[in-house]
């Protein structure tokens, strides 16, 4: 229990009605976007709502001193649990820090707080002809410090990358209360250790991420949505391979299995022609209109070359919209098929993404469990989704076994465990099999290091 | 008229509704889609303000993770019920129906209703009272209801916005129901839904709805008792189901029966989902519901054209009740074409905060609001801000008087 003296002191830096201690409020901070369940509830002992990176600093110093485990947290749209405050200590929910500190327009970099909304960002960039690639399927409701720390993937990443190829820079408040600025505008810098990279993907575990100075490339100045339907999702998966084999870069392409286009055209009316049983969603982009009638007319071919079952290009921005709108939500929409809902985040060498769908079918089989299989064909990152009832005897137990036959599978193509989720809380117990001792030894290291007293996000990542 | 037993919902039996609820919730995967668009997380950020906050809650009472107590109550009932959350989940999480269900459970568990929502829930059950709406007030003062008035706030006005509270928030009903698909047949008789809330508050507005009927068809006059909105809202479900069946029968005669108020229409036209447990009186209510059609669907339907156009520029608000409950947006638009200049406003969908109680209940929040209604409305240039339903009116009147009189605030009615 905080002492009611730390509590006023916490006060007295972030004004009394950016403490929230109510039951209820604490339950509220108690949860992520996780299949981590409600409970029992991981509640903080204290919600706290900084504005300015000053008050963080406080908090943290207070923090440190007093020795209570602090969490950071941005919109809490996390799937792996890297929020949920396990130790109970401070919920430090970074939603009020939300400025655009400067859009550097000759330079083409944005400054913004972390508390700042993904989308928020990308349209204050956007009004002014600079574009910000990186969109995890969350971008309208997350934030950029969360993406940042969960280093976050998205649609794009086939042809513009992941958010650590756009952090130049951050402001970041350590374990101890001080506060370190990395890295600058400059495109070259060797000058010591790259600390920036450090912190991008840390989750929370090494320090509080304030702000972030992120560089933007020119906004295209046309995009297209191509959706294309198959037979079969190795006819899909085969696509995307031949397409991006011919040099044929889209600015995302994305694969849905049946389940997902059922419940797609039970829930958004998406026609669906007899025998489909894949589809693959794609973003063109181009300078002008040229360009993308010759990206599409050169999908065409190669899809038709895969036995397509429909080629369709988007008439409308409203129906382009409506496209991505159906690929953005489906995590949520099909996990209403099963009472519960398990989704995974592998990520492989994107020629074996066709042979890690193969043995994910397997594995599904050998279960007899429905998992549903989407995500990011044209990077190598999907989302086998296990749909079942947990409720019933045995299922608990067969999925567990199918999730660490799913994570085996992954290694054995040369793949990973997580693509842009991280680990958090509900890959912990499958970390060692994806890194070496070396390595995990590297990394505790670096954590004594930054948070000595193991107060930041405690819980996390390893067990 | 006498229930039988099946009929007995307003308590739930066995925990039904709650369980109904805990099942709906049990969808929600928390992803935050919700909170870009929940007004009232978008004024108070705080986790349990908005539609997620509250969905986990209900999922956490039902797994024993939050405990059924007041400030659990508290936390249900700050909901507009304006269905934002529920368009853009893709879940499809009833998040509306939920806090419904969960508000009569704790009412239940934790002791009944405020006082004043017992009191104005009873005078409305009056039968035959809705006609007679205008005496309200006057009843409402016999009661003594007058006696809870703050100090310094004039009676009337109290009594007055007292009345208002009665009104439910913007669902409170099943999901959002197909547009009638009615063709009304040249010169059929129509009747009119006497809503308590045009009759007491907008008089003027229900005539003129009542004299533009009149001229593309015979009108009956009936007269009909309170949909039941308020009273199911505020966790009086018998009340409600007793007034459901005797509009059912005062208008078993009619084919078509038309509202002005998209709160009544939402409620009329979803009887039919609150009788599930009896398959004759459900079938009844859906018949029913059937011949409910908003005034602005029947106007559009036989081609209406206004009495006049005017020069003035007008812009629209939808009535959470009326986008969102009915699925009708088109046609408010497309009549307001054809008598002003047109022009759309940001934001004309999001809820104003009225909210039927919600206003009363938590003024702070719902002034908040309605100042971001105020500045959409504003910056459109438009004098006269129209809208279909009572209760967005008292709010949108009030953003108004705020404009110091930049734009003035109408129903529909008043300029068709």
């Amino acid at each position: 229990m905080l002492s009611n003296d730390i509590v006023q002191k916490i006060r007295d830096v972030v004004g009394a009605s950016n403490v929230l201690d109510t039951d209820l409020d604490l339950f509220g901070y108690s949860y992520d976007s996780s299949f981590v369940p409600l409970v029992p509830v991981n509640k903080p002992e204290l919600v706290v709502r900084p504005l300015s990176t000053e008050e963080v600093s406080g908090i943290m110093a207070i923090a440190s001193e007093k020795r209570i485990p602090v969490t950071p947290r941005g919109a809490a749209s996390g799937r792996t649990g890297g929020s949920i405050p396990l130790k109970g200590g401070i919920s430090l929910s970074l939603d009020r820090m939300k400025q655009i500190v400067e859009l550097d327009e000759r330079n083409m970099m944005v400054t913004a707080e972390a508390g700042i909304r993904t989308v928020d960002l990308y349209e204050h960039c956007a009004a002014k002809g600079l574009f910000y690639p990186p969109d995890p399927a969350s971008w309208k409701f997350s934030t950029i410090g969360g993406n940042v720390a969960e280093n976050s993937g998205g649609m794009r990443a086939v042809k513009y990358g992941v958010t650590k190829n756009y952090v130049m820079g951050l402001e970041v408040v350590l374990a101890d209360g001080s506060i370190l600025q990395t890295g600058g505008k400059m495109i070259k810098n060797v000058t010591g250790y790259d600390l920036t990279s450090i912190f991008v993907g840390s989750e929370g575990t090494l320090g509080v991420i304030t702000k972030v100075l992120l560089r933007l490339i020119a906004m295209p100045k046309k995009r297209g949505t191509l959706q294309v339907m198959f037979a079969s999702l190795d006819d899909g998966c085969r696509m995307i391979h031949d397409m991006l084999q011919a040099g044929i870069v889209p600015a995302a392409s994305e694969i849905l299995d049946k389940t997902c286009l059922t419940i797609a055209a039970e829930r958004r009316n998406m026609k669906i022609p007899g025998g489909a049983a894949a589809a693959v969603i794609i973003e063109i982009d181009g300078n002008d209109d040229a360009a993308l009638d010759s990206q599409t007319n050169q999908i065409r071919t190669v899809a038709q070359s895969c036995g397509s079952l429909l080629f369709r290009a988007a008439a409308s921005q409203q129906e382009a919209d409506e496209l991505w709108a159906i690929r953005r939500g489906i995590s949520s929409a099909i996990s209403t098929l099963a009472p519960d809902h398990f989704s995974e985040d592998i990520s492989v060498p994107r020629d074996a993404f066709p042979e890690v769908v193969r043995l994910i079918r397997k594995i599904a089989e050998k279960y007899g469990l429905l998992i549903a299989v989407y995500g990011h064909a044209g990077d190598g990152n999907l989302h086998p989704s296990i749909l079942c009832n947990t409720s019933l005897p045995g299922e608990k137990e067969k999925v567990h076994q199918a999730i660490e036959d799913i994570f085996a599978a992954s290694l054995s193509v040369g793949g990973t465990l997580s693509g842009e989720h991280g680990i958090g809380l509900t890959k912990q117990p499958y970390f060692a099999n994806a890194v070496s001792e070396t390595a995990i030894r590297t990394m505790k290291a670096v954590k004594t290091a930054l948070d000595p007293q193991g107060l930041l996000n405690p819980g996390k990542i390893w067990i | 008229m006498k229930l039988a037993p099946a009929e007995m919902t307003g308590k739930e039996a066995d925990g039904a509704l709650f369980r109904r609820a805990a099942s709906m919730v049990h969808s929600c995967d928390r992803c935050g889609s919700c909170l870009t668009v929940c007004p009232l997380f978008g004024v108070a950020e705080v986790e349990v303000t908005g539609a997620r906050g509250k969905n986990s809650i209900v999922r956490a009472l039902a797994e024993g993770g939050v405990q059924p107590t007041r400030a659990a109550l508290k936390a249900v009932d700050f909901c507009l019920l304006c269905r934002a959350c529920v368009e853009i989940c893709p879940a499809n999480v009833p998040t509306d129906e939920t806090m419904i269900d969960v508000r009569q459970h704790l009412n239940d568990l934790l002791g009944g209703p405020k006082l004043e929502y017992r009191i104005v829930g009873g005078i409305l059950k009056r039968p035959g009272l809705v006609s007679a709406a205008a005496k309200a007030l006057s009843l409402l003062r016999r009661t003594g209801l007058g006696r809870l008035a703050p100090h310094g706030m004039a009676p009337e006005e109290f009594t007055r916005s007292r009345f208002l509270s009665s009104f439910a928030g913007p669902a409170a009903l099943g999901g959002k129901v197909p547009s009638s698909g009615k063709t009304p047949a040249k010169n059929s008789p129509v009747s009119y839904f006497h809503g308590c809330g045009m009759e007491m508050m907008f008089p003027e507005a229900a005539a003129q709805s009542r004299e533009i009927i009149s001229t593309t068809a015979p009108l009956s006059e009936r007269k009909n008792v309170c949909c039941g909105l308020p009273h199911l809202a505020h966790g009086k479900r018998q009340d409600f189901l007793l007034l459901a069946r005797k509009n059912m029968e005062i208008f078993a005669d009619d084919e078509i029966v038309i509202t002005d108020c998209a709160s009544c229409g939402a409620t009329l036209k979803n009887y039919g989902s609150f009788f599930s447990d009896t398959p004759a009186l459900k079938k009844k209510a859906e018949e029913f519901s059937k011949k409910v059609m908003d005034l602005t669907e029947y106007l559009a339907q036989t081609a209406y054209q206004p009495r006049q156009k005017t020069n003035a520029v007008l812009t629209y608000h939808d009535p959470c009740h009326l986008a969102r409950g009915q699925g009708i947006a088109d046609q408010p638009r497309e009549l307001l074409r054809k008598a002003g200049n047109f022009i759309e406003m940001n934001g004309a969908s999001i809820c104003c905060g009225g909210a039927g109680s919600f206003h009363i209940d938590y003024p702070e929040t719902a002034a908040k609001i309605l100042l971001n209604k105020q500045k959409n409305i504003e910056e459109t240039g438009a004098s006269l801000v129209v809208t279909a339903c009572p209760g967005c009116l008292i709010q949108l009147a009030k953003a108004a008087e705020a404009s110091g009189g930049r734009f003035k605030a109408v129903h529909i009615s008043q300029v068709l």
